[in-house]
């Protein structure tokens, strides 16, 4: 291969277009690389943003032929071997507003994160001059949220975001609530969690973007999985998502099936369910469910039951 | 205009400790001006941790072996009651950081763990992993947030107005809105970082690290002082520059030649790799001169080896430092050795801070912490672990020196910071109307050159007069200059070039200091004069800038404990 091309989408402050540069193509080089050479060889107007060049600054994400990616660490070399091809296509990250070319505001995502208090808040009778105590599993926990270096990939990858900017947080905010909710040496994880629970905790739809694409191995899902699991536990088990998870454990419980006919009743309620009659009806037409078939217990249902003893029995360990 | 009692430039560590210091009470309006969002900041970059002699791995330790381990690093060119004033107050400052949230590695009691580091006496590092500098950033972050500081990010530092050595306020731009601002200050925080980007390529340091704080400082009057003095890391890698903690060699690493020897032996034979740095990185490229090394001239190395620390320990300890030999040098750590080689990685010199106990400079209501200033506690070489130090604890007195400032200084009437702005605003429209001149990217590779190859690691005096030449003519070259970008919104080609401006009035007052020093000390290495000479350079170099003219001068080392002594390892 001699030539590489990067065809990039450009924005002024008000008109978009796609633009693209030519340059020669060199071995064991990087995608930021590429964007270095335009800027300083071909455009000095190109605008991007990018530090530390070493991963762990967050400046540098971008989309690379529609997946979002820190310029700074992806090869282009594998970047051209899996797409088979000498143009690339560089977009700015997805669900940001844009500033200039690839240049993303981050402003009101600095806003939203703050509706989680993404900070310590040291219990009353800590002691600022004596520090903490904190095992090594505790610890643990909050090693991975932690790693989390705000570059947005996972923003851009969101698939709940993606139609629901309003009513869901961004994952690595997410990330955030959980880090502080179970963090020993906080006080008031629910001051963290409820915050996350009232902004979509339960409307993740595990499409797992977040965590395959996040530069840093932070895992955003496992975190509302955690969080959800937490809300519970303190209490927050009267809506939507608790009690589809309730049902679903109830159900398995009895019959070690899951009983369709009832499952949205007992998540939405008597009164929002009927609202889905028509729908029901439909499904039935095309013999999508059977309304009258009740799960007998499967064979075998000692065991499964079996296994919820052995789950109830595991002391919870923090 | 805009008035703020306290402006803190840099929205790094220390610039975001001083901040929080400096806001405490909401009594004062603080704001942080930044030219990239605070987290970008490299104090985000430090890997390996925090010194401060909590004695939780080694009860043997203590402040006092804090102090003398620091000025012996130094090479006695730090000031001992700096030294000991720092030392002191370390333990406290990480408790207030744990008190922050800091997630840092727990040893089996649940206390913060310590690992060893270079020319330490005991284990004192605090880390978190090898991330460190990560996690303070980020903790750092949230406790503004949590105090409700206003940061102006993408804002950028064009210039200081001073009057009869008294601050009068600052000139900055909106990256964004392309507007420039005249600020009126009570006081003023310079956190603006180290300017390693005086050697371009050959540097850990970030992009962005220009040192536009110092050179503005250095504009408004204030000496720069040991700017010599340049620490170079021995374990950048090799392909690219990047940094391998020096975690690596405080958990163990061995660094070995061509010809599978630890040649640390012949050069720390008792401290073997946990040599400080400057003796380190002066072995590794002895061991490349003499032929020892893999492969030739810029492209030599010689190899980082942690196989046998195994992969458990990797993993736990350096996660970071594995994943980036893995994606910058195609190396798994686990399997194989590292190619690495000294990489410029701190300024010792900077910003001449006159008193250590409010980071208060010669001018009335500047004054300046971290990288970008020099107390001096680092003298001729800083010990790893000491920069998140410096930056935590002087960050925290520079925002108690910035509120008494404040409290003390009444507004200027801001006559002279507007007539400032807008000599700014006719430039930035100079520039942009311009449709030829020097190439500013060409000015900065020749400038990167001639430091790289003459104002290294090793000095002689012939080199560095080149390099002295070589830095005047592209100062002559970058009066007529052509950015190529008109626009007004987001002109980052007008960012670079006065960063690139600044880059070379630092890099001049480097090749100057390193002239007249005409000894060996710390980081900084003569061929013409290997001696240390504490005769004639036991005393701080001092640059002043008048109009074109540099001016050189001497302060004395303040020597309150520890007499000079050969220093050995």
């Amino acid at each position: 291969m001699e030539k590489v091309i990067y065809r990039i989408k450009r924005f002024d402050g008000t008109k978009e277009w796609y633009q693209e540069y030519e340059f020669p193509y060199e071995k064991g080089k990087t995608i930021l690389w590429g964007l270095i050479k335009i800027k300083e060889e071909i455009d000095p107007s190109l605008c991007f943003t990018s530090a530390c060049r070493s991963a762990i600054c967050g400046s540098c994400g971008v989309r690379v032929n529609g997946n979002a990616v820190l310029a700074c660490k992806t090869s282009l070399d594998k970047m051209l071997e899996t797409y088979k091809t000498n143009k690339l296509i560089l977009e700015p990250l997805n669900n940001f507003k844009v500033i200039r070319d690839l240049v993303v505001d981050w402003e009101q995502k600095f806003e939203r994160m703050k509706e989680v208090k993404p900070w310590l808040i040291p219990s009353k009778n800590s002691d600022k001059t004596k520090g903490f105590k904190q095992s090594e599993k505790q610890f643990n926990m909050i090693a991975n949220p932690t790693d989390c270096i705000l570059c947005g990939c996972c923003i851009s990858e969101c698939g709940q975001l993606s139609i629901n900017r309003e009513g869901f947080l961004e994952p690595f905010i997410f990330s955030k609530s959980y880090r502080f909710t179970v963090e020993s040496r906080d006080e008031a994880p629910g001051e963290h969690l409820e915050p996350a629970l009232e902004n979509g905790l339960w409307k993740c739809i595990r499409c797992m973007q977040c965590v395959t694409k996040c530069p840093k191995g932070v895992r955003p899902a496992e975190h509302i999985n955690g969080l959800r699991k937490e809300s519970m536990k303190m209490g927050h088990r009267d809506n939507k998502g608790a009690r589809h998870a309730y049902a679903f454990h109830d159900d398995i419980q009895k019959t070690g099936r899951l009983n369709e006919m009832t499952l949205p009743i007992k998540t939405e309620g008597l009164v929002s369910t009927m609202g889905r009659i028509p729908f029901a009806l439909r499904l039935l037409k095309k013999g999508k469910i059977k309304p009258f078939n009740m799960p007998k217990p499967v064979n075998g249902i000692e065991q499964v039951r079996t296994i919820y003893r052995l789950a109830q029995n595991q002391k919870e360990e923090r | 205009m805009l008035n703020y009692d306290i402006v803190v430039v840099g929205g790094g560590g220390a610039g975001m400790r001083a901040a929080l210091e400096a806001s405490q009470n909401n009594d004062l309006q603080v704001a942080v001006i930044s030219k990239t969002f605070p987290t970008r900041s490299h104090t985000g970059a430090a890997q390996g941790g925090i010194n401060a002699a909590l004695g939780f791995r080694d009860e043997t330790d203590s402040v006092e072996k804090h102090f003398r381990d620091t000025v012996k690093g130094s090479d006695f060119l730090g000031d001992q009651d700096a030294i000991e004033f720092f030392a002191s107050n370390m333990p406290e400052c990480v408790l207030e950081l744990e008190y922050f949230g800091v997630p840092f590695s727990r040893d089996e009691k649940g206390r913060i763990a310590q690992r060893p580091f270079g020319g330490a006496s005991s284990p004192r590092t605090c880390y978190s992993a090898d991330k460190t500098g990560h996690v303070i950033l980020h903790t750092l972050y949230e406790q503004c947030l949590k105090n409700g500081v206003k940061f102006l990010n993408e804002w950028f530092l064009l210039e200081l107005v001073v009057e009869d050595k008294k601050l009068q306020g600052l000139v900055a731009m909106d990256i964004r809105s392309g507007e420039i601002h005249p600020i009126n200050a009570r006081a003023v925080v310079i956190a603006t970082g180290g300017f390693g980007r005086i050697y371009w390529s050959r540097t850990t340091n970030a992009f962005n690290m220009t040192g536009d704080g110092t050179a503005a400082c250095f504009e408004a009057g204030i000496p720069i002082k040991d700017p010599e003095f340049v620490q170079f890391h021995p374990t950048g890698l090799a392909g690219t520059g990047v940094l391998l903690s020096e975690a690596c060699r405080g958990e163990g690493g061995y660094l070995i030649n061509k010809n599978g020897e630890r040649f640390m032996s012949r050069y720390a034979p008792e401290k073997m790799e946990l040599g400080p740095r400057d003796l380190v990185s002066r072995a590794i490229e002895t061991e490349i001169k003499e032929g020892r090394g893999f492969g030739q001239g810029i492209n030599a190395y010689i190899h980082l080896d942690l196989r046998h620390l195994g992969k458990k320990k990797i993993l736990q300890r350096l996660p970071q430092v594995r994943q980036l030999a893995i994606e910058f040098e195609g190396v798994d750590p686990i399997e194989e050795p590292v190619p690495i080689r000294p990489s410029c990685h701190y300024m010792m010199g900077g910003i001449h801070v006159s008193d250590y106990r409010t980071s208060s400079t010669p001018i009335e209501g500047i004054h300046a912490a971290g990288e970008c200033a020099c107390v001096s506690v680092h003298g001729a070489n800083r010990l790893g672990g000491n920069s998140l130090a410096d930056v935590i604890l002087f960050g925290k007195f520079a925002g108690i020196g910035a509120r008494e400032s404040a409290r003390d200084r009444s507004f200027s009437s801001g006559a002279r910071v507007q007539k400032a702005a807008e000599k700014w605003m006719k430039h930035f429209n100079t520039m942009r109307e311009k449709t030829r001149g020097n190439d500013v990217i060409a000015i900065r590779n020749k400038m990167a050159e001639t430091m790289w190859n003459n104002v290294g690691i090793f000095r002689t005096e012939s080199e560095m007069a080149e390099a002295l030449d070589t830095i005047n003519q592209l100062l002559e070259d970058y009066k007529d200059c052509y950015i190529g970008v008109s626009d007004k919104k987001y002109n980052m080609a007008f960012i670079n070039y006065v960063e690139i401006g600044n880059l070379l009035k630092l890099a001049k007052a480097v090749a100057m200091g390193a002239i007249n020093r005409k000894e060996s000390r710390g980081s900084h290495s003569r061929a013409d004069y290997p001696k240390r000479d504490d005769q004639n350079f036991l005393r701080h170099t001092m640059i002043t800038k008048e109009e074109d003219e540099y001016k050189l001068d001497y302060l004395p080392v303040k020597i309150t404990k520890y007499q000079p002594e050969e220093r050995r390892y």
